[in-house]
């Protein structure tokens, strides 16, 4: 099939950037989204101009490395599917394409299709974590977990932090990924000892990087990749405030 | 060159906790004056920072990646293994020691591999500790499955993302230390070279991806735990940033190379569907627990799969090996679906391909079970196919998967350069020729959480450590090499991107140094190779300028370097003149098509010494010697 | 300790005040609903009832009624306007091309829903309670002097809002921004149970059909007396 894209092309973080139009022919139904564009980049690197900066790893679904706003959606029209795991039988011949980097502040471009994402670590920092130096653990049987318990932190765990959340968000808001480590962490008793001081450090933290407020549209839960329910977002609203009463921090 | 293991004497089950005792130690109050670097950040990696952060040793992380959160770890979906016998059926640290110097076909050092058994039992411990949301059974305590090449359930995991999990669990540890400010993290910034001076390990030359700038790193001890070498096949089911450079590099400065032949070919991948295949996709063996592997009986049976009836059908795993089946280890099993293929038997496009089947699974358990177990290999199955596992056959074939050769260590997890730590995947210590499922993970977990930790210590208290000068002539020397290197690359502007020869590399080296190798294939790679590094150095083209973000220059950085490395390897190859695990040689087969070990001549590590660009590595051997465990053809039948 | 201040700034806890003070006013709507559909049981009943509600506790109930309202839309606006600044703030460059998949118009809308509803309210006091609007309409002052002949004086709140929406003009407009409270609500109310962290699977799927069923009474209740009037079943 041929496609005609419209990609994002900004050469550094200061530059403004445009949508410049490109041409590609002869794409296979069985290529991946990207594999698209790496056609598209050989097809440039032969003309002399230089290839679509965007990112992208482990082409499994996994790593969340990539990340691009295609036809208005984070990772493209498929429901829990990554931009590497979007084939292109899911188009058809002479479609046009809009692909753009995730916008947000807190997402700033580093080129073309690439932006940093260092907020989310940062987020992370603030708590994302038990405090367990290694040698502390007990055996591993000790506290039995309740299966629902352990399947709903499995739930949340299951975040690649892409960052499709943010990008999905009218407000560029990164509660959903938040929650997720908040309710992966909150469900399990390891978890407990730092449940109050993590989600008032993680929450002020998101703040602190410019993210948005959440206003419960749940585009999130319908972007992210790996259906993390918005349940926990309700989950972290009232750790937070739970955590302001408590006043232990 | 005398390599010294530093293997502990001593029965087996004590040395480690004798080499703990005997190892120096340093004092709490004078870690923080140690700084240690450490390259990669997946699961040896992060696990290894963080526990030397929380040691008091002063830590410097390093990654390629935007967040160490994204190292190739995390797509490892099976499980972990570890000897805990929480299922009551027979397990004991000694039977997975057992279990993994027997999967590896003997060429793994015993004492290496019964330490790592050891550690396993914490490293679950450990991971738990941290919030690892393991799955459990309705009790509530922890569920295992079962793997290729173990006849016990030792497998813990995290639904179909185990690798995921472990990998956060250690990332979050670790950026529980950055917060704290004890590690300091530098992401998007890749290893070009190694900075030895006065013979030690002393620091980093690195380029900054965003910048372009090359920079120069610090440290008392050098940690690399930057993963395997896959991708110098091109396709392989690594991630596409995973590369060679950081260990080749090293390599150049003098770290010896071991066994870079033994490469592991997985057998449940996603067959390739065209030329613009960019890498394969695995499935996870788990799924070899309930799926059947067959192919049809005769040769160019068209029909299709429902269609075949049992007769026609040929459970081939089942057939030869009826006490492991299915669960063969992934060397045997790779190879029983390539010869199934070379018999004209292969299904799907281009006959490259064998049925996992799991319609009788199906049948006797329900789909929701098979659902519970596998749904979202299932999905992803069918976003790549565009066909559903539930009705149809998966078709699976095998794809190079993780490499068991690597820098050399000791015992002490050092490498022959004083102070150059080599870890997980990078290193080439625990799976001798072949590796079992589920046990990179704990390898990588071990080495960095339990091995690191006490045996950097031992050399650090040996003490002797002067500041490096950033304006030393050495360092000065290494970061103009690097920045020379990057400058001419962007000068050659030739015709063909950096991806085209990795493409072909990676066809020279899948036809003749892959699932099977022999002496004249490897002999011809060894010419190629050379001439297409040669083309590499005159028609490269990179477009972009090198201050600043871009991928094709460090793809050409990293082709670069494979250009060289797969020399090495088809070097490596070429002179073991035996089949033993991930090395299929096949002038060494026995009449039914086995693995032809010699243990006669080949009994030892290859590891291997630079000597040039072109010029033909050095070999030193280092001798394996089984005490505990009798040397025996590995035999599933 | 963080400080107060950084709390009460934090987005999170904006939204809990957004909420809070949301639920408080769905409160006050409904109570004021149950007030105005005593239009449909005659004059006396509505009379006596706003008269009631003038004098209970010797006239200072009303006060503090008011002064609570007034705190709780002032927390429910300068929440609203901070938090949609911020989030404006935190995506500076614009999409080229959107695609929704979850959010509803409702959802899009409630700043704007909002600040016409605002504009609304002040219009409706301006008109129900200062009679600085329309001030035909509005009830006279209490007599003074001998003609009071002492007896209470129940002003004609009856009257009021039957003339009143007896001009299409009025109706249309308060028919129209009751439908604007209805699109607000919609979005509102299982928005706020979010917020305040009901997450029960068991609930939620309940929450998340109130919303929208309850907009759609208050809506209909509200509107109902200007339709009545207008259809001659209230003179």
């Amino acid at each position: 099939m041929n496609l005609r894209l419209h990609i994002w092309r900004q050469s550094g973080p200061q530059d403004a950037g445009m949508l410049k139009t490109y041409d590609v022919a002869n794409v296979s139904e069985h290529m991946s989204f990207l594999e698209m564009l790496d056609v598209l980049n050989e097809d440039l690197i032969a003309k002399g101009e230089v290839p679509v900066a965007f990112d992208h790893d482990c082409r499994e679904g996994i790593c969340g490395t990539c990340g691009m706003v295609i036809n208005g959606r984070p990772h493209g029209p498929l429901a829990r599917t990554t931009a590497c795991q979007l084939h292109m039988r899911t188009f058809k011949d002479g479609d046009e394409i809009y692909i753009e980097p995730w916008r947000a502040r807190a997402f700033p471009v580093i080129r073309d299709l690439v932006v940093d994402r260092g907020s989310f670590d940062r987020i992370i920092q603030k708590g994302g974590f038990v405090s367990v130096n290694t040698g502390n653990a007990q055996d591993g049987n000790t506290l039995p977990i309740p299966k629902t318990d352990a399947d709903r932190a499995m739930d949340a765990a299951a975040c690649i932090g892409c960052g499709a959340c943010v990008a999905a968000c009218p407000n560029a808001s990164a509660m959903l990924f938040t929650a997720a480590k908040i309710g992966h962490l909150g469900s399990v008793p390891q978890g407990q000892a730092e449940r109050s001081t993590r989600a008032m450090n993680m929450v002020l933290q998101m703040d602190a990087e410019g993210f948005g407020a959440c206003t419960n549209h749940y585009e999130c839960e319908a972007a992210c990749p790996k259906g993390i329910s918005a349940d926990f977002i309700a989950q972290m609203n009232k750790d937070y405030v739970a955590s302001v009463f408590a006043g232990r921090d | 060159m005398d390599l010294k293991n530093h293997i502990p004497s001593g029965p087996i089950e004590q040395k480690w906790d004798k080499h703990r005792v005997e190892l120096k130690l340093v004092n709490p109050a004078n870690k923080r004056k140690f700084s240690v670097i450490v390259v990669g950040t997946g699961l040896a990696g992060s696990s290894a920072a963080a526990s030397l952060a929380e040691l008091g040793y002063n830590v410097q992380a390093f990654t390629y990646h935007d967040s160490a959160r994204r190292a190739h770890s995390i797509a490892a979906q099976g499980g972990i293994n570890a000897a805990k016998n929480y299922q009551n059926d027979g397990d004991s640290v000694w039977r997975l020691f057992y279990d993994t110097v027997k999967g590896g076909d003997f060429r793994a050092r015993e004492a290496n591999v019964h330490r790592l058994a050891q550690v396993s039992v914490n490293i679950i411990d450990q991971c738990v500790a941290q919030g690892v949301p393991f799955a459990r059974e309705y009790g509530g305590y922890l569920s295992n499955r079962s793997f290729g090449g173990a006849q016990v359930s030792r497998t813990f995991y995290a639904r179909g993302q185990t690798g995921q999990q472990l990998l956060l669990g250690a990332y979050q540890a670790l950026m529980r230390q950055v917060g704290l400010g004890k590690v300091k993290l530098h992401n998007k910034q890749e290893m070009l070279d190694l900075l030895v001076v006065d013979g030690r390990a002393r620091g980093i030359v690195t380029r900054n991806m965003v910048t372009g700038k090359v920079e120069t790193h610090m440290a008392d001890a050098v940690i690399l735990a930057t993963g395997g070498y896959g991708n110098v096949f091109y396709l392989s089911t690594n991630a596409k940033a995973c590369n060679v450079t950081a260990t080749y590099r090293a390599h150049k400065r003098g770290a010896l190379f071991a066994n870079p032949c033994y490469t592991q070919i997985h057998p449940t991948c996603i067959p390739q569907s065209g030329d613009y295949q960019s890498k394969l996709t695995l499935m996870s063996e788990s799924l070899r627990n309930d799926g059947r592997i067959w192919v049809p009986k005769n040769q160019g049976d068209k029909r299709s799969p429902d269609q075949i009836p049992e007769s026609d059908r040929d459970y081939y795993l089942e057939r030869k090996y009826p006490s492991f089946g299915n669960l063969s280890p992934r060397d045997i099993a790779s190879r029983a679906a390539k010869e199934a293929c070379d018999d004209g038997r292969g299904v799907g496009p281009g006959g490259l391909g064998v049925y996992l089947d799991f319609s009788d699974a199906i049948k006797r358990l329900g789909e929701k079970v098979i659902a519970d177990r596998y749904g979202n290999l299932f999905e992803m199955y069918e976003r790549i196919t565009g066909e559903t596992p539930y009705q149809v056959p998966m078709r699976i074939y095998p794809a190079v998967h993780y490499t068991m050769g690597g820098l050399w260590v000791d015992y002490n997890l050092m490498s022959n350069v004083p102070g150059l730590f080599v870890l997980g995947e990078a290193n080439f210590s625990d799976h001798g020729a072949n590796r079992l499922g589920a046990s990179a993970l704990m390898q990588g977990l071990a080495d960095g959480y339990f091995v690191i930790p006490y045996t950097i210590g031992g050399y650090f208290a040996q003490g002797g450590f002067s500041p490096v000068l950033q304006d030393s002539p050495i360092v000065q020397a290494t970061v103009r090499e690097a920045e020379e290197k990057i400058q001419k690359l962007l000068s050659i502007n030739g015709k063909r991107s950096p991806t085209s020869f990795h493409r072909e590399l990676g066809k020279i080296m899948w036809d003749k140094c892959g699932m099977a190798r022999n002496e004249k294939g490897l002999t011809e790679a060894l010419t190629r190779i050379p001439e297409l590094r040669e083309e590499f150095w005159q028609n490269v083209v990179i477009p972009g300028s090198g201050d600043q973000l871009n991928q094709s220059l460090e793809l050409g950085l990293r082709v670069a370097d494979f250009l060289e490395f797969a020399e090495l390897m088809c070097y490596d190859a070429l002179h073991r003149n035996e089949s033993c695990g991930g090395h299929f040689r096949e002038e060494y087969q026995t009449e039914d098509g086995e693995a032809k070990r010699n243990d006669q001549d080949f009994a030892y590590v290859g590891a291997w010494e630079y000597t040039g660009v072109g010029s033909k590595p050095t070999l030193r051997k280092e001798n394996l010697e089984f005490e505990n465990v009798q040397l025996a053809t590995r035999s599933y039948k | 300790m963080r400080a107060f201040g950084e709390i009460w700034e934090s987005n999170v806890f904006q939204k809990w005040l957004m909420a809070i003070s949301g639920l408080l006013l769905v409160g006050f709507l409904l109570g004021h609903l149950s007030g105005n559909l005593l239009v449909f049981m005659g004059p006396d009943a509505i009379n006596e009832y706003a008269h009631g509600l003038r004098t209970m506790l010797h006239g200072t109930a009303i006060w503090i009624v008011r002064f609570g309202l007034l705190g709780t839309f002032v927390l429910h606006i300068t929440s609203a306007m901070k938090l949609s600044r911020r989030n404006r703030e935190a995506r500076p460059s614009r999409y080229n091309t959107v695609e929704h998949r979850a959010s509803t118009l409702a959802s899009r809308s409630m700043l704007y829903s909002g600040l016409l509803l605002l504009t609304y309210a002040v219009y409706h006091l301006a008109h129900f309670t200062w009679g600085v609007v329309h001030s035909e309409f509005y009830p006279k002052a209490s007599p003074t002097g001998p003609e009071s002949n002492g007896a209470e004086y129940i002003p004609d709140v009856y009257s009021m809002v039957v003339s009143s929406f007896q001009v299409h003009a009025i109706s249309v407009a308060y028919v129209l921004a009751m439908i604007m409270v209805g699109l607000h609500l919609n979005h509102a109310i299982a928005s706020a149970f979010q917020t305040l962290g009901v997450r029960n699977q068991r609930f939620v799927p309940v929450i998340r059909m109130v919303g929208p069923l309850l907009g759609i009474l208050v809506a209909a209740g509200f509107s109902s007396v200007p339709l009545a009037i207008l259809a001659g079943i209230v003179k």
